[in-house]
């Protein structure tokens, strides 16, 4: 083996040297340990946010907000905050894997599911006001101006020859919720010619679904655009998605089936973190700030909003947000837990069943 | 005629690769004229953004550079068992997925792993952090160095450094006066291609990053964070500026340090 040279040895000592100075540079501000009650907070305290990507603009404006409302009732104490977007399940596996998130807003259940299984939320966050849920929306179909397919309800994108998007439920949420929609209305006997409470037959409609699928993107985001962009019949999409389509100009149209999911997005806060950074009390309150109504406002003024409360959400507002005949939720199909692992996601689920027909 | 089809063919190819699709992202970044640009930057973030990723490239470079070159001309100047399989261990960066890269990293260094959790306590956080990206950047931009400064090794005459060491000069005299000199252009080249990459670097980067605004969020995360926002004229805006800043870097780079393709051309 050779010897080094000492000048090589001296530039990699520099080199070693950068990388330690902006490891202790970028870990500045953060207290870093203390347990529950027996830390002293900081004078401005840092609270660290981990959002899904969809929601980047109305948490920018959530957080000024409590910002403010904060400093005016403690004294002009600045509260600064940290926010991180990302899909909804990256985000959970990264603070499963000690991203230090005091909060976690994620688009659908089982993603904060999976932080409580790691032991980082240790109270029973669906137990909290309005079940930990803060922003609701429907599944709908985004169709061309007219709807010249006539898409009225799910059986009709059984149709041959039509052209579907939406995302793939291996990476987004947002797929796993239109596919729990499709199967939910057809189990509650609302889809003509699809028996009720007949998971054969609710596996038939999926299949039906899926084989006219002809492009899965990897977030509701790219679906939604890809269908702007001319291709597809109709995407399978949140209702907020298509009312900022209009509000972009854009001829989107939303027809909302007679029977669909409420899609319901839960906010927690990460105790354990939220401990160790001594932030507690600013974490619940921020929390507690996005069931206020002035949040729910700002909710809705970027079309997010259907009431968190299922009647009202199912009777809409007479406006922006026409009545569903029938909304239901995960809970009515026996909750998240028993669709993702048995029901629709399992090995024997409707969905993977349908999908193994289908490219099979 | 043949001779001009060539040519043409070529440039056509060019143009349509590469030059059409810069072009249409540079328009859609002045699209709606410079206020919009300027909106843009005043998203959230994106001058930080912008700021962070040309600062952690260029370090990157400079880091790679020193360690490329090192690593290069072991490779070819010394002869020892395993040789040929750090010859191939330098190429894996090439053949992984930049995403498992980053879980890689992340499992490695991340708070909750054994050595995440021994640095934590040392008060060093590596993932969700800077120094987290720039291992990812270091990572997947060291075989570029390598694979540029290799060649230009292998093309030396030996002889030379011989006469040098015969001559009385030290190992690193040699290496710095009559080895560097002509690695030069190909370490130059080397650590633009590194700077240039990890510019753009997205998927390793957006997993060990946690991208947090104005912190730890890079101008590739937030140009895709952008594009799925459905803001895509914003996103145009910052790969513009990005793109810009870039070019100059290089430009002056290829000024001060001359990279050789002057001679080529």
């Amino acid at each position: 083996m050779p010897s080094r040279r000492p000048g090589a040895r001296a530039l990699g000592l520099v080199a070693a040297a950068t990388v330690l100075a902006s490891a202790c540079a970028s870990n500045g501000n953060r207290g870093t340990g203390g347990s529950p009650g027996s830390c002293t907070p900081e004078e401005s305290p840092v609270i660290t946010l981990a959002a899904y990507s969809n929601v980047y603009d109305v948490y920018g404006k959530l957080i000024s907000n409590f910002q403010t409302e904060w400093k005016d009732s403690h004294g002009g104490q600045q509260i600064i905050s940290q926010t991180s977007f990302g899909g909804s399940t990256t985000q959970a596996q990264n603070v499963v894997n000690g991203f230090p998130a005091d909060i976690v807003a994620l688009s659908l259940a089982p993603d904060v599911q999976m932080i409580e299984d790691a032991g980082l939320i240790t109270h029973d966050w669906t137990q909290e006001a309005e079940a930990g849920i803060v922003a609701s929306s429907v599944v709908v179909f985004d169709v061309r101006p007219g709807n010249p397919k006539h898409i009225e309800n799910w059986d009709d994108l059984t149709q041959p020859g039509l052209e579907i998007l939406t995302p793939d439920p291996a990476q987004s949420g947002g797929a796993r919720w239109n596919i729990v929609a499709a199967y939910g209305a057809a189990m509650r006997g609302n889809v003509p010619g699809y028996a009720a409470n007949d998971p054969a037959a609710a596996e038939k409609l999926l299949e039906g679904i899926f084989t006219n699928v002809t492009v899965m993107d990897k977030s509701a985001n790219d679906s939604i655009k890809n269908f702007e962009s001319g291709n597809g019949d109709v995407a399978i999409t949140y209702e907020y998605a298509v009312l900022a389509a209009q509000e972009a100009g854009l001829p989107d149209e939303a027809v909302i089936p007679p029977s669909t999911v409420a899609v319901q997005t839960p906010v927690a806060v990460v105790d354990k973190y939220a401990q160790e950074h001594c932030v507690e009390d600013v974490a619940n309150a921020f929390v507690k700030y996005l069931h206020s109504k002035e949040a729910k406002d700002l909710f809705s003024s970027v079309g997010y909003e259907r009431s968190v409360n299922l009647k009202k959400a199912k009777a809409g507002d007479g406006g922006t947000y026409p009545a569903v005949k029938d909304l239901f939720t995960t809970d009515e199909l026996g909750g998240w837990n028993q669709l993702q692992s048995d029901t629709v996601f399992g090995p024997e689920g409707a969905f993977t069943q349908a999908q193994a027909m289908v490219t099979g | 005629m043949a001779r001009w089809g060539l040519r043409g063919t070529a440039l056509l190819y060019l143009g349509l690769m590469i030059v059409l699709p810069t072009v249409v992202v540079v328009a859609r970044g002045f699209g709606s004229g410079l206020s919009a640009f300027r909106d843009a930057l005043t998203t959230p973030g994106a001058r930080e953004a912008i700021i962070l990723t040309v600062f952690l490239a260029a370090v990157t470079a400079v880091i790679n550079v020193v360690f490329g070159t090192e690593l290069a001309y072991v490779l070819v100047r010394y002869r020892f068992p395993g040789r040929r399989l750090l010859s191939t261990i330098v190429d894996i960066p090439f053949a992984i997925p930049t995403l498992v890269t980053g879980v890689m990293l992340r499992a490695l260094y991340g708070p909750i792993s054994p050595v995440g959790a021994f640095l934590g306590r040392h008060g060093i956080q590596v993932i969700f952090a800077q120094p987290g990206i720039l291992l990812a950047l270091l990572f997947v931009t060291l075989p570029l160095v390598v694979r540029t400064v290799q060649p230009v090794l292998l093309e030396l005459d030996e002889t030379e450094e011989e006469a040098a060491r015969v001559l009385g000069a030290s190992r690193w005299l040699t290496f710095r006066r009559v080895v560097f000199p002509k690695l030069r252009p190909g370490i130059v080249a080397g650590g633009l291609l590194a700077f240039a990459r990890a510019l753009g670097e997205f998927g390793a980067v957006v997993i060990v990053s946690g991208n947090i605004i104005g912190k730890t969020l890079t101008a590739p995360v937030l140009i895709t964070q952008l594009i799925n926002g459905g803001k895509p004229e914003d996103a145009a805006a910052v790969a513009t500026l990005l793109f810009g800043l870039s070019f100059v870097l290089v430009l002056v780079t290829e000024r001060l340090l001359p990279t050789g393709r002057k001679e080529a051309s």
